[in-house]
């Protein structure tokens, strides 16, 4: 029944599989997830950060948990532009999956060289501006919260870009998201994604001391998913809906509906980030589970969901199956098993 | 320590509990089987790799069964998956048998003391790059810290079957007689043998016991007794390597140890972790690179949580 449903979804000049892709950080450069996971089955894949010179990261403790979160200050601990090229391009160039490399940098001109350095590969789709990295001293969120240079670096990175993907990744760390959405695509973002994470603290009631050696980290994971929700619908409503630019949202999720939440928020597509910590395989099942969504609410294109808050339900979702007793199978009533209880 | 079984070497399965004992105070051990797949990565699982746990959804324990000290704890909710290494690794008809000591501190493995024959645990492993072989060594030397113990434990039964000629003594520490995470000692007769602890005993390992406080064994630390059996001992350095695992101020002292007398040392580290394969890339630990000032940052679940004892640049 779900071989009929269409999810595929056209990200800028893309056209994506399904909208479900890794969130940067989260899964390495491909070869730790391929262990678990079939990457090739996504709609995309996202690198960790990509800094013109290898990064070693902040001094441990790095991450911390909370009741529904992570928190997490790595600083960008990455193998440089060089040694990605190296040793981990062609390892991507064997995915059919579209890849796009996030990239980080202390100054525009690193962002600059590193996405130019990388804009001739034919591996890789499209590029992440990481401006939105709460946890390194300079760049990062430093360039996401001024609207003038989230232009700035945006305009240099697009002329760098050549004809890749150019996506631009968004802190929540600002008094309106909006604003510096419309930065980023004045200057030329293909695309946008949101949110990064915010920045947090956790104490140590024991030594009163923070427990990451950072002091402050970024939060994410269930606990931030609300918050990205209303801010992919406030920059899709704002920004993104009228210019036709395409929202990667994430923050928080690790289920199907999760997922689907974002897209009737807008996003065109979605990323899976601290969910692969605990189940690597989950990105999969969020296609599957997205199928199954749009199959039992008669959607047969993803598109006609995107940024459907509020809108009317032309096709009501098809009436469960009675409870008990099940009624006999028959040939317009296929036997699923299911009570019909959600 | 090798084996020629074909599935993969690690991946994500349901593991079946078979058993989880109370050994004493907040001391578990808990067995877990896997079958198909699962049975076939775990088959080839090394003394010191290790395995993540998804214990968020097992039910806490009843409320009275909650030690006081632990209930504020279990009103917390857990999100990542918790790392734990093996003390036993067995095979059972087409089954691997799976077994991990644990210690009861904090909300995860608060919940991890209620999982019951029959019950299913979804398991990531085995994860890590586990002790490397003595080669051509003749005696191997195992000195463990607190929980430190269930890798060594493992350690010592894969030695004794994989090499019957070598000498094998392990040395075992806590702050005091209830902080040792294991069953009993052994009686009398057996420690004036050299035989102190069962774990060890029963694979015919030679061990020795130090408490803190003296409450058991050696009063002093571990490596105090270690290192006063090392001064009495003839054993060549060239002959002789040494595992260790325990806290970290523990380790940095067997580093030392080892570095003086010249002994290759291979240590088991441990450090908070959110995926254990090398995602989150949280885990990092300060290595020298080339025994130089200049140091790096590897990964403990993807480059250790061994270690070559010289090429951990410890910050104490």
């Amino acid at each position: 029944m779900t071989e009929t449903i269409d999810i595929s979804v056209e990200f800028g000049k893309l056209k994506l599989a399904n909208p479900v892709f890794t969130a940067s950080g989260t899964c390495g450069y491909a070869d730790e997830l391929a262990d678990f996971t079939n990457i090739n089955l996504l709609g995309g894949f996202i690198t960790k950060s990509i800094t013109a010179k290898p990064r070693q990261g902040n001094v441990p403790p790095r991450v911390a948990e909370t009741d529904s979160g992570m928190l997490n200050a790595i600083g960008l601990a990455n193998i440089g532009l060089d040694a990605f090229i190296q040793e981990k391009l062609p390892l991507i160039a064997k995915l059919t999956v579209p890849v796009f490399v996030n990239v980080a940098g202390e100054t525009i001109d690193e962002y600059v060289a590193v996405v130019q350095r990388l804009a001739a590969e034919q591996a890789i789709a499209g590029f992440e501006l990481n401006i939105s990295c709460p946890n390194v001293a300079k760049g990062g969120l430093s360039f996401g919260t001024d609207p003038a240079l989230v232009a700035e670096i945006t305009s240099a990175a697009k002329k760098a870009a050549g004809d890749k993907v150019l996506m631009v990744k968004l802190s929540p760390c600002v008094t309106d998201i909006s604003v510096i959405a419309r930065a980023a695509v004045e200057a030329g973002a293909d695309a946008l994604s949101l949110i990064n994470t915010f920045t947090a603290m956790v104490i140590d009631i024991e030594t009163r001391k923070p427990v990451l050696a950072n002091k402050t980290g970024g939060i994410s994971g269930p606990v931030i998913k609300p918050i990205a929700v209303y801010l992919v619908n406030k920059v899709y409503n704002e920004v993104a809906k009228e210019r036709g630019i395409p929202i990667l949202g994430l923050g928080g999720i690790r289920t199907a509906s999760d997922a689907v939440e974002f897209i009737i928020a807008g996003a065109s597509a979605v990323a899976v980030g601290t969910a692969n910590f605990v189940e690597p395989n989950c990105t999969v099942k969020i296609i599957d589970g997205i199928k199954k969504y749009c199959a039992g609410h008669n959607i047969t294109n993803i598109k006609d969901l995107t940024g459907s808050l509020g809108r009317e339900i032309i096709n009501p979702p098809s009436p469960p199956l009675p409870a008990q007793p099940s009624p006999p199978p028959s040939d317009s009533t296929p036997s699923t098993g299911s009570t019909g209880t959600p | 320590m090798t084996n020629e079984s074909s599935g993969p070497d690690k991946g994500m399965f349901d593991a079946a509990v078979f058993a989880n004992k109370h050994i004493k105070g907040k001391f578990y051990r808990l067995g877990l089987e896997f079958y198909g797949d699962g049975a076939a990565a775990f088959a080839k699982a090394r003394p010191g790799q290790f395995a993540e746990l998804d214990l968020a959804g097992i039910p806490l324990p009843p409320t009275d069964a909650i030690a006081e000290d632990l209930r504020d704890a279990s009103e917390r909710k857990i999100l990542l998956r918790r790392p734990f290494s093996f003390c036993d690794v067995s095979s059972r008809k087409d089954k691997i048998r799976v077994e991990i000591l644990y210690c009861a501190l904090g909300p995860a493995t608060l919940r991890m003391t209620s999982l019951s024959p029959g019950k299913s645990v979804s398991v990531i492993g085995p994860l890590g790059n586990g002790f490397q072989s003595p080669a051509d060594k003749k005696t191997a030397l195992l000195v463990s810290g607190g929980m430190g113990a269930g890798p060594l434990i493992h350690l010592a039964k894969t030695l004794a079957a994989d090499y019957p000629k070598m000498g094998i003594i392990a040395f075992a520490g806590a702050k005091s007689k209830t902080e040792l995470p294991f069953e009993r000692p052994t009686d009398e007769i057996s420690q004036q043998l050299g035989f102190a602890l069962h774990e060890f005993a029963r694979v015919g390992v030679e061990s020795q016991l130090a408490t803190d406080d003296g409450s058991a064994g050696y009063e002093g630390f571990v490596t105090d007794c270690f290192t006063k059996w090392l001064g009495r001992s003839s054993l060549a350095v060239k002959d002789t390597i040494i595992y260790s695992c325990g806290p970290e101020v523990m380790l940095a002292r067997m580093a030392k140890i080892a570095e003086d007398k010249k002994i290759d040392c291979q240590i088991s580290m441990e450090r908070m972790m959110a995926c254990g394969f090398g995602l989150c890339q949280s885990c990092a630990v300060k290595c020298k690179v080339n025994g130089s000032s200049e140091t790096i940052y590897k990964l403990c679940c993807k480059d250790g949580p061994v270690f070559d004892s010289r090429e951990v640049a410890f910050e104490l």
